[in-house]
């Protein structure tokens, strides 16, 4: 037996040590504490309710007020940019019933895909049922946008900035992440609608409605009960808490 | 036994030839990872509908292709088939430069992969990926002590050799499974995706270790024995005959319902059915079963070799088709409308490869090929002349 052949031996042995330490490291790593999360009411369920008769064709006042509102980008790339909420026409394949335009956003589902796919819990169930994206775990792996049936989720492709114009109470977008719809927590944690219901009631006809879903007195929670409402692909068992009515 | 192993002299100019184009390869990817990291996923083909692009075309090509690899390992350690044991530490040894390869372009296309730790601190096993976390560094042990038990403890090889074949089916399962389980996406989402993936593994592994066991015997001037080719060429038919069988049992399956009529007739004549009839399945399949069943080519060198390259090539054709036109058949949010939005809704999505996303992907290919260069240089991982018994000779010949 050589010294090269010890060697190379050695060399194998630490090779195999080495990848057995990074098998064991993250085992190990499971028994830390738990990171601590942002406290909210598990009692409510916030959920949007949104009228497709009364949502007109030509008003973007919604998703005007979330770009404005949580600094979304436009970088003039209609496949990359940054859309947390938009419109979409839905023709009739059978033309039995008109064209209409309906908002489209994060479903904040209570089964949701994105977050089960997440590899390092970045999205997540806040206890009032939001579900949200913690901008510094993201790992940019994209999975989420895969899973996510809505289609509401977005890479930030490039650099963001902050202006004048951006909103100082929120960050700016940050490059290599995945961001979506937050159903403006930050104001709902301050005791306002999200940006866009606001719009919507101020600019359109107040097609959105917003509340709490638990609170039987609540305006959404009367009209979940009441009237015939539906929610993108109930066949897939996510339960998504976007209501739409008359579609 | 020692002596039946050496490693390459590693002196030619061919040698360091080789060893400077992969070292190229590596540099362009890791420009290409600099130039991406700098200026954002912004350069690159990837958009907000098709999200994964080409250098994960590579990333997994390379990592279904390492469990691929242990294939001619498992044929001594698990059937028995003693023939092949002279290349078991080139097998186990091939999936790990493999891995390590597929891993490299995996993790440097992340959107911040200077938080790739986070994967370790903060874990959900609910995710294929976490799951796939533990499935990449579980194989590359058990490849290491599968090796190392090859090189001083042979009481062990059975063990180890085992446990890494169960492991490789599970990995490829995991791996299948990213795409399988999403019920989001009609094009991949199904429970025979993971076992295609595994069928998939099984004939690109053979066929890369045929051609690399082909150069790197001719290169260095040893002696392999055309049986055991042969041998190779037979476990490669079968390999592929599976692959076909599930292929057809997935779109016999898909097209007795009429739910899938819409994405599978898309799949069949949409815009990326070129890819699946021309890679997936002539390139793929098809081509390297004709070759290998005929005859004249499939009693040949150059024709297994032929076949063999085919069927490598179809590997990246497959997954670039699971991973392109699943992600490009846009989404049925609302069945029984017609959706358009400026986010592209209810439209194909479209994505164009942009040449660093070629560059990162070369980068793992060069990874891993300066990976076995270096391996067969400083260990003992080749026979010094790949024999087989006298007297025998494979089951069956074209």
């Amino acid at each position: 037996m050589t010294m090269a052949t010890i060697e190379r031996r050695a060399v194998l042995g630490l090779g195999g040590a080495l990848a057995a330490g990074v098998t064991l490291a993250p085992g190990i790593t499971l028994l830390a504490a738990p990171a601590e999360r942002t406290e909210a009411s598990a009692g409510r369920r916030w959920a949007m309710l949104i009228d497709s008769t009364q949502c007109t064709n030509s008003c973007t006042a919604c998703t005007t007020a979330c770009r404005k509102e949580n600094n979304v980008p436009l970088f003039g790339e209609p496949s990359r940019d940054v859309h947390w909420i938009r419109k979409v026409e839905l023709r009739d394949k059978d033309q039995r019933r008109p064209s209409v335009q309906v908002p489209v956003l994060c479903n904040h589902c209570e089964n949701p895909p994105c977050v089960h796919v997440c590899p390092t819990e970045a999205s997540f169930i806040r206890k009032d049922g939001i579900v949200l994206v913690d901008m510094h775990r993201c790992i940019g792996c994209r999975y989420c946008i895969i899973a996510c049936p809505y289609k509401a989720r977005s890479l930030v492709y490039h650099e963001t900035r902050r202006t004048d114009e951006s909103n100082p109470n929120v960050p700016i977008r940050s490059k290599g992440v995945v961001e979506k719809c937050t159903f403006c927590v930050h104001r709902l944690d301050d005791g306002q609608e999200p940006a866009c219901v606001e719009a919507c009631k101020k600019e359109g006809k107040g097609a959105m409605l917003f509340g709490d879903l638990n609170d039987p007195r609540s305006e959404i929670a009367k009209r979940v009960h009441t009237v015939a409402t539906k929610t993108i692909r109930p066949d897939l068992g996510l339960k998504p808490r976007v209501y739409y009515q008359g579609l | 036994m020692i002596d039946e192993f050496a490693a390459i002299e590693g002196r030619s100019q061919g040698y360091w030839k080789l060893i400077a184009g992969m070292g190229l390869l590596l540099l362009l990817g890791a420009a290409a990872f600099i130039y991406i990291e700098v200026n954002g996923h912004g350069v690159t083909g990837m958009n907000n509908s098709v999200v994964w692009g080409l250098p994960h075309i590579f990333a997994i090509s390379l990592l279904v292709m390492a469990s691929g690899s242990l294939n001619l390992g498992s044929m001594s350690t698990i059937f028995a088939v003693k023939q092949f044991k002279q290349f078991g530490r080139f097998s186990a040894f091939l999936a790990i430069v493999l891995l390590a390869g597929g891993l490299t372009v995996l993790t440097l296309d992340l959107g911040r992969p200077d938080r790739m730790l986070l994967i370790m601190l903060h874990m959900n096993f609910r995710s294929m990926f976490t799951w796939n976390v533990f499935l990449y560094s579980g194989f590359t042990v058990l490849c290491f002590l599968y090796l190392w038990s090859m090189f001083q403890f042979p009481q062990f090889t059975k063990a180890a050799g085992s446990a890494a074949f169960a492991w490789r089916f599970v990995l490829t399962t995991g791996t299948g499974s990213i795409f399988g389980v999403i019920h989001a996406r009609e094009v991949f989402h199904s429970a025979i995706t993971a076992p295609t993936f595994v069928a998939v593994s099984l004939t690109s592994g053979t066929a890369m270790s045929i051609l690399l066991l082909l150069a790197s015997f001719r290169f260095t001037e040893r002696e392999l024995d055309r049986r055991l080719l042969f041998a190779l060429r037979n476990a490669l038919i079968f390999f592929l005959l599976l692959v076909l069988y599930l292929l057809i049992v997935e779109k016999f399956t898909k097209f007795y319902s009429p739910a899938f009529y819409d994405v599978e007739s898309w799949i069949l004549t949409g815009s990326y059915a070129w890819l699946y009839w021309g890679g997936v399945v002539l390139l793929g399949v098809l081509g390297p079963l004709a070759v290998l069943f005929n005859s004249n080519l499939g009693n040949q060198i150059g024709g297994i070799a032929f076949a063999s390259g085919m069927v490598v090539l179809g590997l990246f054709c497959f997954v670039g088709f699971v991973l392109i036109a699943g992600q490009a058949y846009p989404m049925n949010m609302f069945p029984g409308y017609e959706a358009a939005s400026i986010f592209q809704d209810g439209v194909e999505g479209s994505y164009a490869p942009t040449l660093v996303e070629f560059m990162l992907g070369l980068g793992g290919i060069g990874v891993s090929g300066l990976l076995y260069l270096l391996g067969i240089r400083f260990f003992r991982l080749l026979p010094k002349k790949a024999t087989a018994p006298e007297g025998w000779d494979v089951a069956w010949h074209p």
